[in-house]
């Protein structure tokens, strides 16, 4: 467990650094102002991982990750503000490229199952993202002009 | 998470390596360039993605590197998740007031069968068909396939096929077709956030940003109904398969299929 607790939070670290780098680049906040953000960001993955890890039953840490992130942001909840302008400072995006670096380098070894895909499964598998994609939005959509929302 | 990690950390060339891939790709930026109506968003995770892949096919990426890299990719969805939290709670009460499109969207789901059953057997799929458009095919619904038809099977064949084009080009696929679809149809981008949430990080954040920065001042509002939809997407979507939608592929299939023979005979004796 603690073995497990100091791998994630080396792991955890070496992100945090590559995005708030990413995040100065690409988005112009300076990393000293970022810092704190990404301390609760980490502080909630932590307390997540460790929660799927020793909670009975088998949900995964991702929901308890989710949880606490909004438990922490509720307006209801005092300081929340806090904890919402700091993390403000960590620009979502900042956060999906180096995740996104990591996976192109994970799927070169999926290269060659890719390869052996026909054409026709390509198309398939365009459609059925298509198709999702604009059903979902096109419900939507409808129930929200109903409520007036948009 | 169920790997183990181990000393992932020291591999100082995988992170290197990704930090250099976010220096070069956050200094190159958001470019975009119109199609006809609509406009394509090129961001700088859909580069990131690519460099990437074409990394492993240089001696810069050994074998170890790409081992390491899968593990590190859940870690790095936690984070997501962990940003998205906070986007959603202070959004709650509005993400509340939205709670019945946010639940009805999920259906919108089965529409990939509607559109792309048809399209499958058109092309002469077999039963690989049903496997292929019963879902998006991430992992819940792989499990599901195997479970049900075993690892073999056509229609485990099919749903392997959706699922390694999803992992390959997923994110790519869905951060071009978002961004497009977004500004080409009339439809509100509040929609097409909430339809982003497909119940895989990667493809929820590609498509989510495409979405934010072609509307960067509805930002927050965007993060917030894709991030709750995705979270609703991952708790609902294997149920909705099970009961819903591999029932249904599995009937129009039957139906598209039946009607297709009796075509074929049709035309055999009208032939002779």
């Amino acid at each position: 467990m603690i073995k497990n607790i100091q791998e994630w939070l080396l792991l955890l670290g070496i992100y945090g650094g590559v995005v708030l780098i990413g995040n100065w680049i690409g988005y112009d906040v300076m990393p000293v102002g970022a810092v704190p953000g990404m301390l609760i960001l980490i502080g909630i993955c932590l307390i997540g991982l460790i929660l799927g890890k020793v909670m009975p039953g088998d949900i995964p840490s991702v929901a308890y990750v989710a949880i606490i992130g909004v438990l922490f942001s509720m307006p209801w909840i005092p300081g929340s503000d806090l904890v919402v302008s700091f993390t403000n400072e960590v620009n979502l995006l900042a956060i999906t490229t180096p995740i996104l670096a990591y996976a192109g380098i994970a799927i070169g070894r999926s290269w060659t199952d890719f390869v052996k895909l026909g054409w026709r499964s390509i198309v398939v598998a365009m459609c059925v993202m298509v198709g999702t994609f604009l059903g979902s939005a096109l419900i939507a959509e409808v129930i929200l002009r109903m409520q007036g929302i948009i | 998470m169920k790997q183990q990690l181990t000393n992932i950390w020291k591999d100082w060339r995988l992170h290197a390596i990704v930090l250099g891939i976010v220096l070069v790709t956050e200094m190159v930026g958001t470019h975009s360039f119109t199609v006809g109506p609509g406009v394509i968003l090129l961001l700088p995770m859909l580069y990131a993605i690519l460099i990437g892949l074409g990394l492993f096919f240089t001696p810069l990426v050994k074998d170890k590197q790409s081992k390491n890299a899968e593990p590190l990719i859940v870690l790095g969805v936690t984070l997501l998740i962990a940003k998205i939290g906070v986007i959603i709670g202070p959004a709650l009460p509005e993400i509340i007031a939205a709670g019945p499109a946010l639940l009805l969207q999920e259906f919108g789901n089965l529409a990939t069968i509607l559109v792309a059953l048809p399209v499958a057997v058109t092309l002469g799929l077999k039963r690989e068909s049903i496997g292929m458009t019963h879902s998006v095919a991430r992992e819940p619904n792989v499990g599901l396939i195997m479970d049900k038809y075993g690892f073999s099977s056509p229609e485990g064949r099919g749903v392997m096929a959706i699922y390694i084009f999803g992992t390959v080009f997923g994110a790519v696929f869905m951060g071009l077709i978002s961004g497009f679809l977004a500004t080409w149809t009339p439809l509100d981008p509040l929609s097409f956030a909430m339809a982003s949430g497909i119940g895989s990080g990667s493809m929820m954040a590609a498509a989510s940003g495409s979405l934010v920065a072609a509307f960067p001042a509805m930002e927050q509002q965007i993060l917030a109904f894709a991030g709750a939809s995705n979270l609703l997407s991952l708790s609902t979507g294997l149920y909705m398969s099970i009961f819903i939608g591999l029932p249904l592929t599995e009937k129009l299939y039957d139906v598209m299929t039946r009607r297709k023979k009796t075509e074929a005979k049709r035309e055999v004796k009208e032939g002779a």
